[in-house]
């Protein structure tokens, strides 16, 4: 898969919560989802502890809680393939670009900061 | 969403199919070919083999995404699975007057599109 | 520019990290609710980088009877000063 990441658009969903733990990553994508169906072009930044969305092998929690695995997946299907992965955060991870379930940009330095300028509307969660 | 309150049974030959009050299934395993043609039934449309492939196209989106497709990702699926002739929204409005997503997701027993208003 | 906005103290939240990172160099950040006692003299050494640019909503500092404590470089803003810096920014992001 090709790695599609332009850095401008109408939309960026910042996404700064771990899978599980909340319901914030499930709204971010769901906000994300909902912009895209209504033809928007939207990007996704993956920041901070929200770089865990993207390890792979996630599962339903102990209770049976869905994960957000499918629902990323699913993002092709809305054609949001701007995915933007904050280094540092993958770094304080031990986490590799290589190592990620969907294929992102990774986003370092003054990259984050152009990405928010280059949306219309930014949006974290 | 799924909803979980019972508006109203649906008969299906020896069976009573709860649905909820926007007409979708309440348990998503009462699912059968059979509990297709009924609802469509109930809205006056007789499945062809045209609606059949889109509704198989819909549930295998569902199983592999958790998630029931707005319009557009249906018209990308519908194209992946079944060509570009029929990967329009053309076609499936044919299919499925007014909301192919909402209409199609009923038909497949799936929940209602959360992404769709 | 962008003005950014956040309500968690840096004492007990990493929110702030998130934010500096995605800072532009004449973005600015307000900080209000709990996010004012990052303006503190004792807390404000978390955003040295964007001395000048750094901003706390006075309503907020007084309510929790930190006026006093809040450092001389910290630019304070009331509610009429936040409308404005809203006003001159191309958007606003919120942290938190």
């Amino acid at each position: 898969m090709a790695i599609s990441s332009p850095s401008t658009g109408d939309l960026l969903v910042i996404l700064r919560h771990p899978p599980h733990g909340s319901s914030w990553l499930r709204e971010g994508l769901d906000a994300a989802l909902v912009a895209a169906a209504f033809g928007q072009s939207v990007s996704l930044l993956f920041q901070g502890d929200g770089v865990l969305a993207l390890a792979k092998g996630q599962q339903t929690g102990p209770l049976g809680q869905k994960g957000t695995a499918a629902t990323l997946d699913m993002l092709s299907m809305y054609d949001i393939d701007s995915l933007h992965v904050e280094e540092t955060a993958l770094e304080r991870f031990g986490l590799e670009a290589k190592q990620l379930q969907l294929p992102a940009r990774i986003a370092d330095g003054d990259s984050i900061s152009h990405l928010l300028a280059g949306h219309r509307l930014v949006l974290t969660f | 969403m799924a909803s979980t309150e019972i508006a109203r049974h649906l008969q299906v030959g020896d069976r009573r199919v709860a649905l909820d009050p926007e007409g979708y299934l309440i348990e998503l395993s009462d699912w059968s070919p059979a509990v297709a043609s009924a609802l469509a039934a109930e809205e006056g449309r007789v499945l062809t083999p045209e609606h059949w492939e889109v509704i198989e196209v819909i549930r295998d989106f569902y199983s592999r995404y958790e998630a029931s497709p707005a319009m557009r990702p249906l018209v990308k699926a519908v194209g992946l699975a079944l060509g570009p002739e029929k990967g329009r929204s053309l076609h499936l409005m044919k299919l499925f007057p007014d909301s192919p997503a909402k209409a199609a997701a009923r038909l497949a027993g799936l929940p209602k599109p959360a992404n769709c208003l | 520019m962008i003005l950014h906005i956040l309500n968690r103290p840096p004492s007990s939240s990493l929110a702030y990290r998130d934010a500096l990172a995605a800072m532009a160099g004449n973005d600015r950040l307000l900080l209000i609710e709990d996010g004012v006692m990052g303006a503190l003299t004792s807390q404000v050494r978390h955003f040295q980088e964007i001395e000048g640019r750094l901003f706390a909503l006075r309503e907020d500092l007084s309510a929790r009877g930190l006026e006093g404590q809040c450092d001389a470089s910290v630019l304070v803003v009331d509610v009429d000063g936040f409308v404005s810096l809203t006003e001159e920014a191309d958007k606003t992001v919120s942290w938190f």
